[in-house]
């Protein structure tokens, strides 16, 4: 009797669990700000304790990384050696015709916009638990002027989007997570189309949303193979922001539908310092009826 | 006069100490638990096997669930995984339920059977994390998160479980004192329930 009043007890505390439970998730989906500026709260609380933690215990993860890693830190060195012998011999050529630092600005700095304040902020740490392995935290937060939904590039293109803000600390959502839609253009068509990360292929992007095959069967209406692919006038970010090279075109949902796989502009998966654009981003997603990126209709 | 006072002092003197204990054992609990977090957020995010990282709050959620009961358990689980929530990508909620069902499973599905050894431990930490992990991934998935359950899964299931098995080891003994203190073996489900006889 006693054990079935407890069984009882039991499962109506677990009923009350998962109802709370159902209810955050609810509200979280529904963008609920108090619940956003709570968990940052808690994040911003805790940040000095796990930086003062990682600092403890960092050397211990660097012996692990080493003793792990040797092979592909070796690697990774000769690659880097060979990196740097070319850069040199070709920055001597560079400075023998033209201005050096001039040069080095150019091929280092983001160049495809020049209207946007831009702040710069170093990788802090990569994912913390293993199914968010494209995500990032970085370290400039509100007090920069940084606020979610911000466009996040390097010198090679559109890296991600600041995902959450805190106080000195954001995370970005990396351009190859499946979860991440952007608005890009194929610059050779000049069609529009939204487009994702492919799960397990951080180095490749799919549009798969808004681009017709051609109905007349004229292959030379598609996008060229290496094509540039560039983010959208009307999508959340900046417009014309490289997003990467036209990989393969192929026919999907019966032939209805371009699949245009892209390889990614800027590499991702090992990432030191990044660029924010400081520009307001666009609440909206870009979909609906009058959206440019609308699914075409058969 | 006097000796009907005496019982409900008593009483109230119980239910105080029982409430300080309590008390006293939420807080053991949430040490040992922010313990884990921190090194969840710092060590383990480089030191990982063929890229995958052991889930210390899963650990913590599934020996709450083994050492304080499907009641208790479910209950520390459930603030485990929402602490965990806020660090990752995923809706808030999401492993806080995982980790409450599975700790409420496990707590009543080996209470009377469970008899604390090193090796039950380490098997039912496998066991449990696996179940964490693989429900976080499908319930994610369910409710709308893309990239959760891929080839991937199997693995960072298979790799993450055997180093939560292997951790138990040391994280076991924190979780033991917190939640039992210096008792040795699991505390009475219940307090004490108080009725209209025990009242006389």
């Amino acid at each position: 009797m006693a054990a079935a009043q407890r069984s009882g007890r039991s499962r109506y505390r677990l009923l009350l669990l998962i109802l709370t439970a159902i209810t955050l998730l609810t509200l979280d989906f529904r963008g609920y700000g108090p619940l956003e500026t709570a968990q940052s709260r808690v994040r911003d609380i805790l940040e000095p304790v796990v930086s003062a933690v990682d600092v403890v215990l960092g050397p211990v993860a660097e012996v692990w990384t080493v003793m792990f890693s040797y092979n592909d830190l070796r690697a990774e060195n000769d690659r880097l050696r060979a990196e740097v012998d070319s850069l040199r011999s070709a920055d001597m050529r560079a400075a023998a015709r033209d201005d050096t630092l001039e040069r080095l600005l150019e091929a280092t700095g983001v160049t495809y916009v020049d209207d946007i304040e831009q702040i710069t902020a170093s990788v802090l740490r990569h994912s913390v638990g293993n199914f968010d392995d494209d995500i990032v935290s970085i370290d400039v937060g509100h007090r920069d002027g940084v606020a979610p939904g911000m466009a996040v590039v390097t010198a090679a293109g559109l890296v991600g989007r600041v995902e959450t803000v805190d106080t000195g600390l954001s995370t970005v959502t990396m351009i190859s997570d499946p979860n991440l839609v952007i608005g890009v253009r194929l610059i050779d068509t000049g069609d529009v189309g939204l487009g994702h990360g492919m799960a397990g292929e951080p180095t490749r992007f799919v549009v798969d949303t808004g681009l017709r095959w051609p109905g007349t069967g004229d292959l030379s209406e598609l996008p060229a193979i290496g094509s540039t692919v560039v983010t959208a006038a009307g999508s959340r970010y900046p417009a014309n922001i490289p997003v990467g090279r036209v990989s393969t075109v192929e026919p999907a949902e019966g032939g209805l539908v371009q699949l245009v796989t892209v390889d990614l502009a800027a590499a991702v998966d090992d990432l030191g310092y990044v660029t924010v654009l400081l520009q307001a981003p666009v609440e909206e997603a870009p979909v609906g009826p009058d959206s440019p990126f609308s699914e075409p209709s058969p | 006069m006097t000796a009907p006072q005496l019982a409900p002092t008593g009483l109230r003197q119980g239910l105080s100490s029982l409430r300080s204990s309590v008390l006293v054992a939420a807080l053991r609990v949430f040490l040992v638990y922010m313990a884990a977090l921190l090194l969840q957020l710092t060590i383990f995010v480089e030191v990982r096997v063929v890229g995958v990282a052991p889930e210390l709050p899963a650990l913590v959620a599934v020996l709450a669930g083994l050492l304080a009961g499907a009641r208790g358990g479910s209950l520390i689980a459930f603030g485990a995984g929402l602490m965990w929530d806020v660090y990752l990508p995923t809706p808030l909620g999401l492993a806080a339920v995982t980790f409450a069902l599975v700790a409420y499973g496990l707590g009543s599905l080996t209470e009377d059977l469970f008899h604390d050894t090193r090796i039950q431990t380490g098997l039912l930490a496998f066991v449990g994390t696996a179940a964490s992990v693989a429900a976080y991934a499908v319930l994610g998935e369910v409710v709308g998160q893309r990239g959760l359950v891929d080839d991937a899964l199997l693995r960072i299931v298979l790799v993450s479980s055997a180093l939560n098995a292997v951790l138990s080891l040391a994280v076991a003994p924190a979780m033991r004192w917190a939640v039992w203190g210096g008792r040795s073996r699991r505390p009475s489900v219940d307090p004490p329930r108080i009725t209209a006889r025990n009242r006389r």
